[in-house]
């Protein structure tokens, strides 16, 4: 039987979907059996990012609903055997769900998975109450900003409040160069507020956007950074103990400044 | 029967005659006059008109034909019920998947180019055919 892990993060825009749908892939190429399942119903993005978008029939509100099975709703990925996305439906809305129907939903699907990842709608309404329903753990992510950390607070104490102790942290499009220059909050300060084990983090990337345009991921980019930082992350989901990144530049010329104490 | 909002002169095709479909003249027609966005879904018994867009995450489901005056790149579902003879026309058809009947078709994976003249979808020995849009006699319908 399978972990229930629901990504959210409060605020919009801090990549959720992104870090829904690496992990996701992340954890297929290491050889989990993974299902995705997109709560966001009325405005789906996973599909899109996924590159799956043209191979949807049923969706997750043909589930509830009781349209269809949810192993007809679900989608095998282009890459992996092992990836599977339960699609969210785009012309309803929050409420065509409830909290109890997600439960059953989650507990039904996840005897056949090792992992179900639920990509969670920003905001703490109705759509979140549904993503968290049946989640076991919960994964927060947020980027540093201040708006950002904030709503990841007021997120993990709606988490403890429904009993999804010890959620994880990722801190998603990281700039070491900003921080160095005291122009944006590190790690450590986000530590400080938010008190919660940190899973992983991504460096701002470029390829991020590229890859995601493209229905990619760039997890499976062996030469990117933040797709290195996905896999660690997806290393540790499974149990392995992986030391965190170093961020810094990883050029000669970065090694030359450390040496030379220019750092 | 064409829908008239005025409540007479109801406009007919003359049936079996002129080369005019006929199963276009014998349903009910709306004509929707905007642009389909994301999330709005157009559901009809009978032909489908739009003066518009049907953009990506929008879909339309009739149960006869479905004429896109503008760009088709949402989801459609012609001949919702099973009418096999039901057809997709579109000024640009680009749509993210296309259902006639029973029939599910979406474009291949990888590279993809379309037409930029009017286009029309339709079944042909049980299987969805795209083909360049063409009045005039030699028209197939």
């Amino acid at each position: 039987m399978g972990e229930v892990i629901v990504i959210t993060s409060g605020k919009g825009g801090v990549g959720k979907t992104t870090t829904s749908a690496n992990l996701g892939a992340g954890l297929a190429s290491a050889g989990s059996r993974v299902c995705l399942i997109d709560a966001d119903i009325g405005l789906r993005n996973l599909d899109v990012v996924m590159g799956l978008e043209n191979r949807i029939v049923y969706d997750l509100v043909d589930v509830t609903s009781g349209n269809c099975s949810f192993r007809k709703a679900l989608i095998k990925d282009k890459r992996f055997d092992k990836l599977f996305l339960m699609p969210a439906a785009q012309t309803k809305d929050k409420t065509a769900v409830n909290p109890a129907q997600m439960e059953v939903l989650c507990n039904e699907i996840k005897d056949d998975f090792d992992y179900v990842l639920i990509d969670c709608p920003a905001g703490i309404e109705q759509g979140f109450r549904n993503a968290i329903a049946g989640a076991d753990q919960a994964i927060v992510v947020t980027t540093p900003e201040v708006s950002a950390v904030r709503d990841a607070d007021r997120i993990i104490g709606l988490l403890e409040k429904e009993d999804l102790r010890e959620p994880k942290l990722i801190v998603n499009r990281m700039r070491h160069q900003m921080v160095k220059h005291g122009d944006m909050m590190s790690i450590d300060d986000i530590i400080e507020i938010l008190a919660i084990d940190l899973l992983g983090v991504v460096p701002e990337d470029e390829l991020v956007v590229v890859s995601t345009n493209r229905g990619e991921m760039v997890v499976l980019n062996n030469n990117s950074k933040s797709g290195q930082a996905y896999r660690n992350i997806v290393r540790r989901i499974r149990g392995e103990d992986v030391p965190m990144m170093s961020l810094e530049d990883s050029g000669l010329f970065g090694k030359l400044r450390r040496i030379i104490g220019l750092k | 029967m064409a829908t008239d909002w005025a409540g007479d002169n109801l406009v007919r095709f003359p049936g079996g005659g002129g080369g005019e479909p006929e199963d276009m003249a014998d349903d009910n027609t709306i004509m929707v006059q905007r642009t389909l966005r994301s999330g709005q879904s157009l559901q009809f018994e009978g032909n489908v008109v739009i003066l518009g867009d049907v953009n990506p995450g929008a879909e339309v489901v009739a149960t006869g034909n479905v004429v896109v005056m503008g760009s088709l790149r949402g989801v459609v579902h012609a001949g919702a019920e099973g009418d096999s003879n039901a057809a997709v026309y579109a000024f640009r058809l680009q749509p993210t998947q296309l259902r006639i009947a029973n029939r599910i078709t979406r474009a291949p994976d990888g590279e993809q180019s379309f037409s930029t003249t009017p286009e029309v979808a339709r079944i042909r020995d049980g299987m969805v055919v795209i083909e360049s849009f063409q009045t005039g006699p030699d028209r197939q319908g």
